[in-house]
């Protein structure tokens, strides 16, 4: 079986095998039947079927009587800024984020620029199932497009977060990696706007990703040598479509992904304590940090849209995902790396301290990924296995999102990929050695 | 009677009612076969401004990216620009998006192979076969193409024209034409072109919204805008042209439609008198062509109905003129397509050089009155209807080629099934109106007779 992923988070797959231009078109046109027309804005990332997916959602939209914005390639928080001032009902998003370069996905946005949640989201698969659509007629079809660009706004949104006169003073030297991706159009341009001395890399969205779109340490050699080279105050590493962060230290040390949230709750729980709200498969480095600044921690399941609800709920302070994936409330409730980087350099700038310092005080854990491929008709069953595994152990576990154990040593979380067909095992351990051992345990348990 | 149904796929396309049949689910699919068949190659697309034109074109886009091909969108244009495109670039194909003369709630795809022509029975078949097989080529995320916007392909189509007929001559008075476009894609290039040439223009019904200010079809009942404007202004003549613009129906000075079987007849006497050779049209076009062709000492041959039909011949004959009775007029010199600028360039010249005006020029030829009616038919009864004319009329000459065609004494008629519609329509041709209409409603009521 191809991979194919049509769930709460959108529809994901390989162009050219699953990801058709019929899938796009009707999803489209589902969506235009779900908000009842409406104005609607479309966004994508700089993958080479990002046009080709564009015209089939243009098309499905338009079918069901809806009114477009284009806001080209950009962002997808940009997007969903911009759902607001240009007062629209929802966007689609053609990004897949952190995925391969073949891959493309569509992701829905409502009115208030957030995520459909999940039955918001349950809501539009059985519309696209059931396959009845709005078809608007000649009288109401929209004969042609708007174009926005929604940069400058974002730009100007982040700027009313921070202290932009006290990073401006500072002329913090920052490199970037903008992987090719729809960051090459907003994040050198806010860094220019923070006064930063910016060395960028492949800010170039005409050319391939340079490597995989998801920051992380193995993605981030090029950048580490940059910020070395240029003896940089911090380096910001980005995914395709402007969520996920990646930071190198002044030493060109690459973090871990899972530090991002980590560095991010640091800063942000000094200032202000309050809620941090995380899925169950991030480090358990935020409950130290939350304890240690009197402040807690609310668990999700994994995914964007439940982090959004999480501080909706919690009137949270921050909120972020083990991925790199950071949201500051105050520009708004989903993850922007913009927002992150603003989060971060406006730190820096006001205490002078350096990002290798810092991180030598935050809780280090040894954290273990592990992904196992999966048929897609096995992935349920699988977990439902090593459910049965753990529950026959006599061992409690928490189901919020797949099966997590907490063990003496550590913890082990199991749960199938929202976008791929995998399962991710997550461990932590305080030693490497032990998260080896738990990584032993479970895929010993899946195996059964 | 079951509901005659919205959507018609054949090989002259595939046509539907946006908001009903026409669904960009299909469409997307139709351009993923179109890809499919044409290889992954260059792909030339272009619309008339019907308010469905932006989603069908988007839903064609994301097919032929899809399924390897390259785009070249020319925007809002009429189709023999399309097809001029097609040729000039060596491109693989093109699809022209629109449905002519239908309704505006109609829409459609039309697909040009890599000569420029529209794709022949056996091409479309194919074409047809893929499509309903469902399996199309899809390249990989990696390998998509892009899509090239390109303007001024119009400009482009203008400049073809000037280069091989000239400007009108400078000598004689400025000629004075009205033109209406139907709000249709001829909006802006038809006024640009004529004021290229050196005509002044008055422009009607030229805002290209996709309303449509009188029926799409350049028929006689459906002028009269155009005839009045024509009288009110003095002008010398009065051009309208269908939606997407490959139509021409003339109205004459003094702002009487002289049918648009004329257009090709005026065209061919430009022609002609500078080029003989062979000329071609469908076998439902007006005696007058014959005389004309004669005039000259060319041969003319009648073919099948739809123009590739004509086109065909005429690469076989090497025709110096070619064209339809509905006002399509083929000047192969610039283009192998229907094309009403072409053919307004060519009258016009025709009117500067002979210093006639359209009414003189008609009078040198006997005169013939076309008569045309439509029924609505099912569809299996339509052979039973040509066998009843067969017999009927046995003892006159015969033409079966498409439907039945008779040469009486008093003049001709043809019966014949559409292509798009489920309707016969009976034509018949006198040099006296009366005896037209009386050929028409005797053989109607035989037909009807043979219906019921």
């Amino acid at each position: 079986m191809k991979p194919l992923k049509i769930g709460i988070t959108g529809v994901r797959g390989i162009v050219g095998e699953t990801f058709t231009p019929e899938l796009a078109v009707e999803f489209a046109q589902a969506f235009g039947t779900y908000l009842d027309g409406g104005r609607i804005l479309v966004c994508r990332d700089t993958r080479p079927s990002g046009p080709m997916i564009r015209s089939a959602v243009l098309s499905g939209l338009l079918a069901a009587g809806c009114e477009i914005v284009d806001l080209g390639v950009c962002p997808t928080p940009s997007m969903q800024l911009a759902v607001k001032w240009l007062e629209a009902d929802g966007g689609i998003a053609i990004t897949a984020g952190h995925n391969p370069w073949r891959w493309n996905a569509l992701k829905f946005v409502r009115g208030d620029g957030l995520y459909l949640n999940a039955s918001q989201a349950e809501e539009l698969l059985d519309i696209f199932h059931q396959g009845e659509f709005l078809k608007a007629n000649w009288k109401v079809i929209r004969s042609s497009i708007e174009y926005a660009d929604p940069i400058p706004k974002h730009i100007e949104t982040l700027k009313k977060a921070f202290a932009v006169d006290v990073i401006r003073k500072r002329r913090l030297v920052v490199a970037v990696d903008c992987c090719n991706g729809a960051c090459s159009f907003l994040s050198p341009r806010w860094l220019e706007t923070l006064g930063c001395e910016v060395l960028v890399l492949n800010n170039d969205p005409g050319a391939p990703f340079p490597h995989a779109p998801e920051p992380k340490p193995t993605t981030m050699a090029q950048l580490c040598a940059i910020v070395k080279a240029g003896r940089a105050d911090i380096g910001f590493a980005h995914d395709a479509d402007g969520e996920r962060l990646g930071i190198v230290t002044d030493l060109g040390e690459p973090l871990s992904e899972e530090m991002t949230l980590a560095l991010a709750a640091e800063i942000r729980l000094r200032k202000q304590s309050g809620t941090v709200v995380t899925n169950v498969s991030t480090t358990q480095a935020i409950e130290c940090i939350a304890s240690q600044h009197g402040a807690n921690v609310v668990r999700t399941p994994v995914g964007q849209a439940y982090i959004s609800e999480g501080l909706l709920e919690h009137n949270g302070v921050l909120g972020g995902e083990g991925s790199g994936g950071i949201t500051v409330p105050e520009v708004h409730l989903t993850h922007d790396s913009a927002a992150a980087i603003g989060l971060i350099l406006e730190h820096l700038a006001q205490t002078a301290e350096h990002v290798s310092d810092m991180v030598q005080h935050l809780p280090r854990l040894a954290t273990l990924k592990h992904d196992v491929a999966v048929a897609p008709h096995r992935l349920y069953s699988v977990l439902q296995e090593f459910r049965s595994v753990v529950e026959q152990e006599g061992l409690t576990y928490d189901s919020i999102d797949g099966v997590k154990v907490t063990l003496p040593v550590g913890w082990v979380h199991v749960r199938a990929s929202n976008t791929e067909s995998i399962i991710r095992i997550i461990v932590e351990a305080k030693e490497k050695s032990k998260a080896v051992e738990l990584l032993d345990w479970t895929r010993d348990r899946l195996k059964k | 009677m079951r509901a005659i149904p919205t959507l018609k796929i054949s090989i002259s396309g595939v046509r539907g009612v946006i908001g009903q049949s026409l669904t960009p689910r299909l469409l997307t699919r139709f351009a993923q076969a179109f890809g499919t068949h044409t290889g992954s190659g260059t792909i030339v697309v272009g619309r008339d401004p019907r308010t469905s034109g932006e989603m069908v074109k988007h839903a064609v886009i994301a097919g032929i990216l899809s399924s390897g091909g390259r785009v070249v969108d020319i925007g809002v244009c009429p189709v023999p620009t399309v097809q001029l495109q097609v040729r000039r670039r060596k491109a693989h194909g093109g699809i022209a998006i629109t449905a002519s003369h239908n309704p505006a709630e109609w829409n459609a795809l039309k697909f040009i192979g890599p000569n420029g022509l529209f794709l022949d029975a056996g091409q479309a078949r194919e074409l047809l076969d893929i499509y309903h097989q469902g399996e199309y080529t899809k390249v990989g995320g990696d390998e998509i193409r892009t899509v090239e916007e390109v303007e001024g392909a119009t400009d482009a189509h203008i400049k073809s024209i000037i280069d091989e007929l000239g400007p009108l001559p400078e000598a004689g008075r400025k000629l004075r034409v009205v033109l209406d476009s139907c709000n249709g894609a001829g909006s802006i290039v038809g006024p640009k072109l004529l004021e290229a040439l050196g005509a002044e223009v008055i422009s009607i019904n030229t805002t290209p919204d996709g309303s449509f200010p009188r029926p799409a079809e350049p028929l006689p009942e459906n002028l009269g805008d155009l005839c009045d404007a024509v009288k009110k202004h003095h002008a010398d003549v009065g051009f309208a042209q269908d939606m997407d613009a490959d139509r021409l129906a003339i109205v004459s000075e003094q702002g009487t439609p002289i049918g648009e079987d004329y257009t090709l007849v005026l065209a061919a006497l430009y022609v002609l008198g500078h080029e003989r050779g062979p000329v071609v049209a469908n076998l439902s076009t007006t005696s007058a062509l014959e005389d004309v062709a004669r005039k000259f000492d060319c041969p003319l041959f009648l073919t099948k109905i739809g123009e590739v039909n004509v086109t065909d011949k005429m690469q076989q004959q090497n025709a110096v003129i070619g064209g339809e009775g509905n006002g399509g007029v083929i000047y192969p010199r610039i283009n192998f397509a229907r094309d009403s600028l072409v053919g307004m360039a060519l009258v016009l010249h025709l009117l500067a050089e002979s210093g006639k005006t359209v009414s003189q020029l008609l009078d040198q030829f006997p005169k013939y009155t076309v008569v045309k009616e439509r029924m609505v038919c099912p569809s299996e009864k339509i052979p039973a209807v040509l066998k009843m004319l067969r017999q009927e009329y046995g003892r006159f000459p015969l033409d079966t080629r498409d439907g039945v065609k008779v040469t009486l004494p008093e003049g001709w008629f043809l019966v014949r099934g559409s292509n798009t519609e489920p309707i016969i329509r009976v034509v018949a041709e006198s040099s006296e109106e009366s005896k037209a209409r009386e050929i028409v409603a005797r053989v109607y009521e035989q037909v009807a007779r043979c219906i019921t």
